[in-house]
């Protein structure tokens, strides 16, 4: 299982495709930074419109945490878009190079090779998460500060410069969650459709249902506390002033489960499925 | 005919001052006096917000208040700074003629209090009326309610750390605020929204709780 991982990781970083993907993402990120502090000043305008009236405000608030907050805003759907190409294409690349006959012909169990497909999956998407959030903060601290930060939700909460750098790190480690299980969900369409381009066509069309299923109230408990697609934003949680634990605990172990069952019906179907 | 216009220059010229004279109530103008002789002062400030669509934690800044110049702050950190409330020297009440009208008294808290209005004759004035408990005992001012022209109405109450401050040491403004209504996914194109739409939602009464700690006072010098 180990020599598998090796291997896999291996592959991984030796297509380049991987660097491609990772460059694509970083100039996104860059895109993101500039466009959000053009958009930021805009976001400020309007939030603090009518305080202006009643108050004199002294202080920055467009700065480095403001601007993390508007990255995370918008990268959680480019990067798993690019995360799902990446993961997904290191199984339909195997089959349509037929590499993975060769692999089988190898005293190799099948269920350990597409596990540990897995296994490289979820731990490059939290590396890719991790430098993301390293060159986050490093370009936005660097070039626009600290600085208190404030967000809308349903309220105008402000947040002390550490306190948002603290609650902005956990977004980042909950956003993870959900970016491990939309690259689980990525290898196991491939592990069903096995061609790549139909296999990015299902991938893209589940992340935008899961986004336009997020902002879609059912007026149910079940749906909209427990439906996977409504998971994906538990990261905004740490943005309210009093943090609701209960319910980012809740839809992290919930998202955890939704992980595994994708990644175990994956695991069954390579299994069960003849290669070829 | 000349006896008439006798009259009237005589009422012009030796009635008319001496009502205006009379019209500053002589309380307010000793407590006014007191207050002038501040020419400067420093004061640590603690901020807290009682606003229902605000979330904000306790805020610190310093503030430096010079006669016949704008209050300044300063501070690390973002803060909110009632536009009325921290005008403790009451200049800009006073920074234009005005009249008083004697509403009486009020009690607070077991003590009397007089209440005046004051209104302003000067259309320079940003307010148009101001109520003022005047403490005549300690000489100074305990409550204001400031109806100011463009920034709605200011209610402040001070308390004072003892008998012979002159300064509070706590402030409670009172204020009317429009409540606002964003867009939930403001952050993208949303940014470009109609923002009379984001009104509309009622005036709402907020609070800030102003608390004043070392004081440095710069009094003028006596001729």
């Amino acid at each position: 299982m180990k020599s598998l991982i090796i291997a896999e990781i291996s592959k991984l970083f030796k297509q380049s495709k991987t660097y491609y993907a990772l460059g694509c993402l970083f100039l996104i990120e860059a895109i993101v930074l500039f466009s959000a502090y053009y958009q930021g000043s805009s976001i400020i305008d309007i939030l603090l419109d009518n305080l202006k009236k009643t108050f004199y405000l002294k202080g920055n608030l467009l700065n480095g945490n403001l601007l993390v907050y508007l990255i995370l805003n918008m990268l959680w759907f480019h990067l798993p878009l690019i995360l799902m190409i990446i993961i997904s294409g290191s199984l339909t690349s195997e089959y349509r190079d037929r590499t993975i006959q060769t692999i089988m012909l190898q005293p190799v169990s099948k269920w350990k090779f597409i596990l540990s497909k897995y296994i490289v999956a979820v731990g490059f998407t939290i590396m890719v998460v991790l430098l993301m959030a390293i060159t986050a903060f490093v370009l936005s601290y660097g070039i626009f500060g600290k600085g208190d930060l404030v967000v809308y939700l349903n309220t105008l909460n402000f947040f002390e410069s550490n306190d948002a750098f603290h609650r902005l790190q956990l977004a980042f480690v909950s956003g993870t969650l959900s970016m491990v299980f939309f690259s689980v969900v990525s290898l196991t369409i491939a592990v069903i459709f096995k061609e790549a381009t139909k296999t990015w066509i299902i991938a893209a069309f589940f992340l935008i249902f899961s986004n336009v299923l997020l902002k879609v109230e059912f007026d149910n408990y079940l749906l909209d506390r427990l439906f996977f697609a409504k998971l994906n934003d538990t990261w905004q949680y740490f943005f309210y002033s009093r943090i609701e634990w209960q319910i980012i605990y809740q839809n992290s172990v919930l998202l955890i489960l939704y992980t595994l069952l994708f990644m175990g019906t994956g695991v069954y179907l390579f299994h069960k499925k003849d290669i070829g | 005919m000349t006896r008439y216009l006798i009259m009237l220059v005589w009422l012009l010229t030796v009635c008319v001052p001496k009502l205006n004279a009379q019209s500053v109530d002589a309380d307010l103008l000793k407590i006014k006096q007191r207050m002038d002789v501040i020419e400067q002062f420093t004061a640590n400030l603690k901020l807290d917000v009682d606003i229902s669509f605000i979330n904000m934690p306790t805020k610190h800044a310093v503030m430096t208040c010079e006669k016949g110049k704008p209050t300044k702050f300063s501070s690390d950190d973002f803060v909110m700074i009632p536009k009325r409330g921290l005008d403790f020297t009451l200049n800009k009440l006073f920074e234009y003629p005005f009249i008083t009208v004697d509403r009486g008294t009020e009690t607070r808290n077991g003590k009397l209090y007089k209440v005046i209005n004051v209104i302003p004759t000067d259309k320079r004035a940003d307010f148009s009326i101001a109520t003022l408990l005047l403490d005549t005992v300690n000489l100074r001012i305990t409550e204001s309610e400031i109806n100011t022209k463009k920034d709605g109405t200011y209610i402040l109450a001070m308390k004072y750390e003892n008998e012979e401050m002159i300064l509070p040491n706590r402030v409670e403004v009172s204020f009317e605020i429009e409540q606002m209504k964003i867009p939930l996914n403001f952050v993208g194109k949303g940014t470009d929204i109609d923002r009379k739409k984001m009104h509309g939602e009622g005036m709402k009464t907020g609070k800030i709780f102003l608390q004043m700690s070392n004081y440095r006072i710069k009094l003028r010098k006596a001729n």
